[in-house]
């Protein structure tokens, strides 16, 4: 009893021992006002706000045109800054209405949220009339961020960002020119002389470092349970002539005015068997649905100046490979099915999901403050705030040329890559902004040769016939019913076609099984979800 | 008594045997991936991914370590985690012993009946939200008390506790205690608690190593920063360098120097997490051995 | 002294005298030492299990945020129809009840077996030393022993596959469907077996030494000392430890499988928690996931009571 008891008061004694320890970086985001310029700048209002931040952003206390754009309003934020589990967070903080003045992230509080708590949140539509001039000013630069942001009956909850200079498509396309190179091989322009060169790139040691089978042909980020996403085999699809829209997870798709599923059409059955006939002749890297992102970005920066990989997709080109090996890849443009294939080949449009976001702040309507609230959201929105918000402050990030113009500066660490400085600075791509199309600012090196890695796939993308092509699915605003309708039938849908998707690929069989595929996936409710999302579209189209 | 020396039987030597093999091979199974995490929490992590560590550290690097420990949270999460966990079991095994002794004797009528309404809150449970608003109605939320007094009572350890009371402690000893003119009160302090220490260190052990672990109260209860206990610290920097995990996506996530050391942050937060706890285990072996029971029961 | 002696009278009378009743009060009064010792604990139980408990309403109601959670429209069954009648409930309470079952019948036994072979180690260090070492997995996060099985299992890289390689099999551990149900039980025994030794080990610590010396008097085999001592001695922890796994028949756990998941084996690793999670993501499901949630709870309690009842009328131990 007696050791017991010598135990605890032991384990007290190092606690409070331990209270005093302290010294390295401070990693204390939030709880505490935000200090910085709060020593006698005479009254400030008080508000409380959540930001659901990237997990490698500082400290908002650290962010200086944060600190001056409180200033300028007014106001003093007392910041929770929540990296992770939102999703857990986020139920039991709405239930009980105990919500901060602001939330702050992207689609943080979703249509269903606003949908599922009436009066929790403030219309902010006289608040934007009378104190936020910059949002009125974007909405009418840019009139879709006024159809982002209304829901159905007109009403504005949550605002929405444009971010201007993103490309056109997120995925894009990379093969090792320096394998083609040595092996005297041209680029590939259909499915068939890609598949030749993949197969020689497995058998004749492409990267001539003796050992003929340390190749991987062909290797495409990790395929979720939920659905396709960026960076996957389903651009292929392009080929075939279909369109997809901020990269088609689910399988919607448009084409002249109708809305389709690929999981269903003629056209996905090609693209497997095509994937099928690479994974069969060992030209696919065979953990390709088992390895994780982490694993798979590791795998191609390959061995020193040995690379690994021959034929994937990624973002930009290091993001994808590394420094070392970036200058062995060149990206490609679209190819065709076939030969004589005379379709007009396609891609995945992600310039809206990539340049527009949706619910990226809401008030809450308890709020004792809300025009000082609605001054700072304005704030926010002034286009040279905006681009602060986006890359960071003017001075370490940003450098004011003194006439107007303004241009993002490399990262202080030279070590460290343009995408992580921005990350690292400042709320980057999760914060509200409007970044007006008549700012004059100079990108960063790795916004230039992302445009530069594009432009294969420009003369595809710019054909897109974006009336009738596109699926405006992040215009639109579903009812709560609706919306939980295609959330089960997705749902349902998703577990079919992903597995089946896998399973064809690794293990063939889809001649046989195709047609009672496609049977089961109507018993998922996928005609439902077809009539459905085709009545908003139609429409949407109507009110344009 | 003494020990009686006995010839060994073949059938001894065979048991022997096989109880050694069967010690060596668990010792193998679980020692290895053990010895890979903490030779993991020092190499280079896609070295580690790639399967080219497997016996020896490779491209040795303090740089998980440095980024734990640079953290000035960790030291704060230690504290609080420290303080919750004593406290809290302190007040665990207040509420727990206790009541399952009460359980545990037969005589007491309301037994049965009490043991059910315990049980069935294990199936059944309102959810989160209306917990939630309860704990919220009693003040306790952003407050170090939500770690301590809700749910202290874990119907689970109560059950073990009750078990072992009852078998360990049989009628004849409260009886006879009882005709010296000893009540409930002082045969559970003088004579109960003492002989069942094997138990209590197990519960508390129990108790203690979830009040450790637990992330989940913090996570929806407190927001203040002052308050957050170890694991969420821990989780906080697994998850910011698991941004490698999902898409790179908008913005170009390339971050090489980070990713190169992305997972010996994964591994060094076990060790950073587990370390105090197995430093206390040895602690409470002691009570585990063998003798506790000799001379209570006589004839 | 007096009120003692009476105390002792009491219990000798009614001993004596089998026809006759106390009544409710004076078994409280005989009982109030015993009470008080409970009364803490009731007040929690009662406090923050019972008092939320109005929850529950929530799977036959519609949520209403305007109206609080007993004021949205009235259901009744609709919603635990819904998933009964949902495309995939046959396919996810296969899967359920395989891996939970699964997970009990080899889970059970193992931390069993593990304590009665370390009660039998001689060797004191090596005995302390194995001990510690076989409760250590406990602690590892789920993030982190997934990622451990996902660089361990790997097929072409991990020493496990290197291993299986060479023995001859081509199987890749993470992506067969065959081959998840063992792979996660498995690693679930791997982590936890050790930890959940200790109690039966501390119950193999109270048995009387005397017991162990007249066995061997009488000429007992170590395998007869373990089957005739050592098992009885932890029988009833067994048992009731036992009714207490059969509550959890259709509980999987959620993290673990989730990160496990990838379309290789999504045939047999959905299961209703991984189920709920994917329909809350976009969509508010709070009544949905409460009905799943209930019926997932009903049945796991049903099979929890038969169990206790059928222990009660065939042994002495049981929950209540």
């Amino acid at each position: 009893m007696k050791r017991a008891w010598s135990l605890i008061l032991a384990f007290l004694l190092a606690a409070s021992a331990l209270a005093a320890c302290s010294g390295g970086k401070n990693n204390d985001g939030g709880g505490g006002a935000s200090d910085g310029a709060s020593g006698g700048s005479g009254k400030r209002v008080k508000l409380t706000a959540i930001m659901t931040k990237h997990p490698l952003t500082k400290p908002f206390a650290e962010m200086e045109w944060l600190q001056a754009a409180e200033e300028r309003a007014g106001v003093e934020i007392e910041w929770e800054e929540v990296t992770a589990d939102w999703g857990q967070k986020k139920g039991a903080l709405l239930s009980s209405g105990d919500i901060p003045d602001l939330i702050i992230g992207p689609n943080a509080i979703t249509d269903a949220d606003i949908a599922m708590f009436p009066g929790l949140f403030q219309d902010l539509r006289d608040l934007i009339e009378s104190y936020g001039p910059n949002v009125k000013a974007m909405f009418e630069a840019k009139p879709e961020t006024r159809v982002l942001a209304a829901q159905m009956d007109g009403s504005i909850y949550g605002l929405p960002k444009y971010q201007r200079f993103w490309p056109a498509t997120v995925t894009r396309q990379y093969i090792n020119q320096q394998w083609l190179d040595n092996l005297g091989l041209k680029m590939p322009t259909t499915w068939d002389e890609l598949f030749d060169v993949l197969v020689a790139f497995k058998e004749q040691d492409a990267n001539g470092n003796g050992d003929p089978n340390d190749e991987i042909p062909m290797d495409f980020a990790p395929v979720g349970t939920g659905g396709f996403g960026f960076f996957h085999p389903t651009v292929l699809l392009g080929s075939t002539g279909i369109t997809l829209t901020n990269a088609s997870g689910q399988g919607y798709f448009m084409e002249d005015g109708a809305v389709k599923n690929f999981f269903v059409d003629e056209r996905y059955k090609r693209f497997v068997q095509f994937l099928a006939k690479c994974y069969a002749a060992g030209l696919i890297n065979s953990e390709v649905f088992t390895q994780d992102y982490t694993k798979f970005q590791s795998v191609a920066r390959g061995e020193g100046n040995t690379a690994k990989v021959g034929f994937t997709w990624g973002w930009e080109v290091t993001d994808r490979f590394g420094n070392t090996l970036a200058p062995q890849y060149t990206s490609m443009a679209p190819l065709r099915e076939t030969a004589d294939s005379d379709v007009q080949v396609s891609w995945d449009y992600t310039y809206d999901a990539l340049n527009y976001g949706v619910n990226m702040v809401v008030m809450s309507a308890r709020s004792k403050n809300k025009e000082a609230a609605m001054r700072f959201i304005n704030e926010l929105y002034d286009p040279v705030v905006s681009m602060q918000v986006l890359f960071g402050s003017i001075g370490p990030n940003i450098k004011d040329n003194g006439d107007g113009s303004y241009e993002v500066l490399p990262p202080a660490d030279p070590a460290m890559d343009p995408g992580t400085w921005k990350w690292t600075s400042t709320w980057a791509d999760n914060g509200p902004m409007y970044i007006a199309d008549d700012l004059v600012l100079t990108l960063g090196t790795d916004m230039q040769s992302v445009g530069a890695q594009t432009e294969p796939l420009m003369p595809a993308l710019n054909a897109i016939d974006k009336e009738n092509d596109v699926l405006p699915t992040m215009f639109i605003k579903y009812t709560p019913e609706d919306n939980s309708t295609l959330a089960l039938n997705n749902t349902n849908l998703m577990n079919l076609a992903m597995a089946k998707f896998s399973q064809w690929v690794t293990a063939g069989g889809i001649e046989q099984e195709w047609d009672s595929y496609v049977k089961e996936a109507e018993r998922t409710g996928l005609p439902q979800n077809l009539e459905i999302i085709q009545r908003y579209v139609d429409e949407y189209k109507r009110n344009q | 008594m003494g020990w009686i020396l006995r010839k060994r039987t073949p059938g001894d030597v065979l048991f022997d045997a096989f109880i050694a093999a069967a010690c060596i091979i668990v010792f193998l199974i679980v020692a290895y991936p053990l010895y890979f995490v903490v030779i993991a929490s020092v190499s280079d992590s896609t070295m580690v991914a790639t399967g080219k560590v497997w016996l020896w550290p490779k491209g040795f690097s303090l740089y998980g370590y440095n980024e734990i420990f640079d953290d000035t949270r960790i030291w704060r999460g230690y504290r609080n985690t420290i303080l919750y966990t004593t406290l809290g079991t302190f007040v665990n095994l207040l509420f727990t012993l206790p009541a399952a002794y009460a359980l545990s004797r037969r005589e007491f009528r309301a037994r049965r009946f009490l043991m059910f309404v315990f049980v069935v809150t294990m199936f059944f449970s309102g959810g989160l939200i209306p917990t939630y608003l309860l704990i919220k109605g009693l003040g306790m939320t952003n407050t170090m008390w939500v770690f301590i007094f809700p749910f202290c009572v874990n119907v689970y350890n109560l059950i073990i506790v009750r078990t072992f009371f009852e078998t360990s402690l049989p009628r004849e000893l409260y009886e006879a205690a009882a005709i010296d003119g000893c009540g409930h009160f002082r045969f559970f302090w003088s004579v109960a608690l003492p002989l069942s220490k094997a138990v209590i260190s197990v519960i508390g052990l129990y108790y203690a190593v979830a009040h450790w672990n637990d992330f989940f109260t913090a996570l929806v209860y407190v927001r203040n920063n002052e308050l957050q206990p170890l694991q969420i610290v821990l989780r906080d920097i697994l998850l910011s360098n698991q941004v490698f995990q999902s898409g790179a996506g908008t913005g170009g996530q390339a971050g090489g120097y980070a990713q190169r050391y992305a997972d010996q942050i994964k591994y060094g937060v076990i060790i950073v997490s587990t370390l105090p706890i197995l430093l206390v285990y040895p602690f409470i072996q002691k009570y585990f051995e063998k003798g506790v029971m000799i001379g209570s029961v006589k004839g | 002294m007096a009120q003692a002696t009476q105390t002792a009278a009491g219990a000798v009378r009614t001993a004596a005298g089998p026809g006759r009743r106390r009544s409710a009060w004076q078994t409280f009064k005989r009982d109030r030492q015993l009470w008080i010792m409970i009364l803490p604990a009731i007040v929690v139980i009662l406090l923050f299990n019972y008092v939320p408990m109005y929850g529950i309403q929530l799977a036959f109601r519609d949520y209403d945020f305007t109206k609080g959670l007993t004021g949205g429209e009235w259901r009744g069954l609709y919603y635990f129809r819904q998933f009964i009648d949902s495309y995939m409930f046959a396919d996810i309470m296969r899967n359920t009840v395989t891996i939970s079952l699964a997970t009990i019948l080899l889970g059970f036994p193992a931390p069993i077996i593990l304590a009665l072979i370390l009660n039998q180690v001689r060797w004191k260090r090596g005995k302390k030393m194995l001990q510690t070492v076989v409760y250590m997995p406990h602690f590892i996060s789920i993030v982190v022993l997934v990622g451990l099985l996902n660089v361990l299992l790997s097929p072409n890289t991990g020493i496990v596959g290197y291993l299986l390689r060479s023995m001859g099999y081509e199987i890749n551990l993470l992506a067969s469907t065959s081959a998840f149900v063992p792979v996660y039980v498995l690693s679930d025994i791997w982590q936890h077996c050790g930890w959940n030794s200790i109690i039966y080990l501390a119950a193999l610590s109270t048995v009387d030494p005397q017991l162990y010396d007249s066995a061997k008097i009488d000429g007992a085999g170590k395998w007869q000392t373990m089957r005739h001592i050592d098992l009885p001695a932890i029988a009833p922890t067994i048992m009731i430890l036992f009714i207490l796994s059969m509550g959890g028949v259709l509980t999987t756990g959620f993290e673990k499988i989730f990160l496990m998941q990838n379309t290789l084996n999504l045939p047999v690793s959905e299961v209703i928690s991984t189920y709920v999670y994917k329909i809350g993501i976009l969509s508010n499901q709070f009544s949905y996931s409460a009905a799943i949630g209930l019926f997932n709870t009903v049945i796991n309690f049903f099979f929890l009571f038969v169990t206790n009842q059928i222990a009660r009328r065939v042994s002495n131990i049981s929950l209540w």
